[in-house]
């Protein structure tokens, strides 16, 4: 049987719980990509929450929290094939126990923590490489990010900037989380957003340029490396390259 | 704020490029809930890469370049001709909180030439981090100069809001110092050192007994030195590093190779190439000292007191040792396995924790991205080794050379 699912991480812990409780799953896929086949039949699995839960916990007790996490940011991937890689470790794991993640080099183990590895490295390097501009008092950032990391970066700058009021806006999954008064929600988001800058905020990015482009050191040019550290798919929203 | 601060910005920040310290980590602290701005994050966080591949997480700027010393190596000297400029602690910090809030920077960096005389730039160093913590509640990272020859009380005052400090020891011995930067003494630079560890020592004892002590330089203190401005061997630097580290309980001793922005008659030609291979092999050895058990004995022989520069010190020290290897991997401690060239701290660990669960072979390391290029010819995977050359130094340095060659060969191929 493969379990369709609506796209959110309830919906795939739901289609896990129907694999043990109800019949065991050929597949996991989302819903609005799924192709149908001749040989498997399907079902569109409604997400429950409660069912939803009672999976989390028994990864989190069962397993263990690291295995909930690898679990978690494996679904945040952009990762083609995330459903059945998580279906396939959850299986192996609920075998193994808490001992589980030991086994990096299994095949059931490896693809996932490198799924969670990829998608740690990038949440990492957006903390530092995701840029501001003041406009009106509030602070606004746009970003493309390969995989779903809004959620995880979300924290850090929710601490960073606590008295502040900000957006963060995915242009990618055209979504935005939206920070104010120590509280912050995630909202949909189909328009891109047209900025103008003000007198102030066009200094501090040209003060910004000159700065970023000084402190090279001539004589250790090595284009290769920052080539290496900042991708150029990133570099459209970084104001020292634009 | 106006165009002059794009000037001063220029100047303050070209002249304070060559400090090589850029890091932001050590420290934990979440933000403090007094209507502030800023957090520290223990793992550090890397903003932007300049075009030479240096990471830049704070802003590093010199608060002023106008300096009353004559050290040669130094763009500043008092004698030579160049722009001066100074900026205003109320500058400073404005700059650092405006990029701040913009996500540029991870805090600020600040340094200083010596004004008028130390104390008096000590003070205005203090001055900004007074200005920060206080008036603009910022609570990111802030790394700040030590002025050697300045009052030991400002130190300390200016210790408890700063998360680093760093008093550039700046040549490895005396007597380079005395030939290269005449006004410093030693006992000057390594007053404030000792300053700095004794407090931070004794924060640490009282917090035993009272929990609100407050923090001192929770950072620690760093250094650094100029490489190849003067005849020093790699043997006398490490020496010394190996010293900071025990004596002053340093975070880190960071290396510059030294380039010449300036001539002078003590000082190499103008046209010498910054020794850059060879302070990345002087990196590498201070990182097997701290992290991998290595003392600095075991990384030279008798005859030769600098590092090699074609092959990495790790390497160069498995070659010379060649009869206790190779090591097998499902043995070995772990403090053995930090002995294989080309084998890290990450991988070790990961060895250890999956032969836990069953032997390992040699696909599985493959699988577990363990990087074997050079660590295959120093080991054994369930007895079985399985280097493809003659196990002696020789042959393996020529394997290691070919295979090299053959990458670029390749490139070039590509073209």
């Amino acid at each position: 049987m493969d379990y369709l699912y609506d796209g959110t991480f309830e919906g795939l812990m739901t289609c896990i719980f129907y694999h043990y409780k109800k019949e065991k799953a050929s597949g996991i896929f989302e819903y609005s990509r799924y192709q149908q086949s001749i040989i498997n039949s399907f079902e569109i699995v409604d997400t429950d929450y409660e069912k939803a839960k009672i999976v989390c916990d028994a990864i989190n007790n069962k397993i263990s929290r690291e295995a909930y996490i690898n679990v978690y940011y494996c679904y945040l991937s952009s990762n083609e094939n995330k459903e059945n890689t998580i279906l396939d470790f959850l299986i192996f794991a609920f075998r193994y126990g808490k001992n589980t993640m030991n086994f990096f080099s299994h095949e059931k183990v490896l693809p996932i923590n490198q799924i969670y590895l990829k998608v740690g490295a990038e949440t990492h390097r957006f903390l530092g490489i995701l840029r501001f501009s003041d406009v009106n008092g509030i602070l606004y950032s746009k970003f493309a990010p390969d995989n779903d990391i809004l959620i995880l970066i979300v924290e850090h700058f929710a601490d960073r900037y606590k008295y502040e009021k900000f957006i963060i806006h995915d242009e990618k999954r055209k979504k935005v989380v939206v920070y104010a008064n120590e509280r912050w929600e995630i909202k949909e988001l189909k328009d891109s957003i047209n900025i103008e800058y003000s007198q102030d905020e066009k200094m501090f990015r040209d003060l910004w340029k000159q700065y970023f482009t000084d402190l090279a050191i001539k004589e250790r040019t090595n284009i290769d490396l920052q080539f290496q550290f900042v991708p150029a798919r990133y570099r459209k929203n970084m104001v020292e390259f634009i | 704020m106006n165009d002059i601060i794009f000037e001063k910005l220029k100047i303050l920040s070209d002249a304070a490029k060559y400090d090589v310290s850029c890091v932001s980590s050590g420290v934990e602290r979440k933000n403090k809930n007094t209507g502030g701005i800023g957090n520290a994050s223990a793992a550090g966080i890397c903003h932007a890469w300049s075009s030479d591949g240096r990471c830049i997480s704070l802003l590093k700027i010199l608060l002023t370049n106008d300096c009353i010393y004559d050290c040669h190596y130094c763009l500043n000297r008092v004698t030579n001709p160049v722009k001066r400029a100074s900026f205003t602690p109320e500058e400073v910090a404005e700059l650092t909180i405006q990029f701040y809030r913009r996500n540029y920077i991870e805090g600020l960096f600040l340094s200083s030439a010596v004004e008028k005389n130390p104390d008096y730039t000590m003070e205005n160093i203090y001055k900004v981090l007074e200005l920060l913590r206080y008036k603009y509640n910022f609570w990111g990272y802030v790394h700040v100069k030590v002025i050697p020859g300045a009052d030991p009380a400002l130190v300390k005052k200016t210790g408890a809001l700063a998360d680093r400090m760093s008093v550039n020891i700046e040549l490895p011995t005396r007597e380079s110092l005395k030939i290269l930067a005449p006004q410093k003494k030693i006992e000057s630079i390594i007053q404030p050192m000792s300053v700095i560890n004794s407090e931070m020592t004794r924060t640490i004892e009282d917090k035993k007994v009272f929990k609100n002590t407050p923090r001192f330089v929770p950072g620690g203190q760093s250094t650094q030195m100029i490489i190849g401005a003067t005849p020093d061997s790699d043997k006398t630097i490490l020496n010394l590093s190996q010293n900071l580290y025990d004596r002053f309980n340093m975070k880190r001793v960071f290396f510059s190779a030294y380039i010449p922005v300036i001539s002078g008659p003590n000082l190499p030609s103008v046209n010498t190439v910054p020794p850059l291979v060879r302070e990345h092999r002087l990196y590498q050895a201070d990182w097997l000292m701290r992290y991998y058990y290595f003392k600095s004995e075991e990384l030279f022989t008798e005859i030769d007191f600098n590092l090699d520069l074609e092959f990495d010190p790790k390497m160069m020290y498995a070659l010379r040792n060649i009869d206790r290897f190779p090591i097998e991997i499902n043995k070995a401690s772990y403090e053995e396995l930090l002995r294989i060239p080309g084998l890290g701290v990450k991988s070790a660990q990961r060895i250890i924790r999956e032969r836990k669960n069953a032997e390992l072979s040699y696909d599985s390391l493959i699988k577990m991205k363990t990087v074997l290029k050079r660590a295959k010819h120093f080991i054994t995977v369930k007895g079985k080794y399985y280097g493809n050359t003659k196990f002696e130094p020789d042959s393996i340095k020529n394997e290691i050379r070919f295979k090299e060659a053959q990458k670029q060969f390749s490139i070039f191929e590509f073209m």
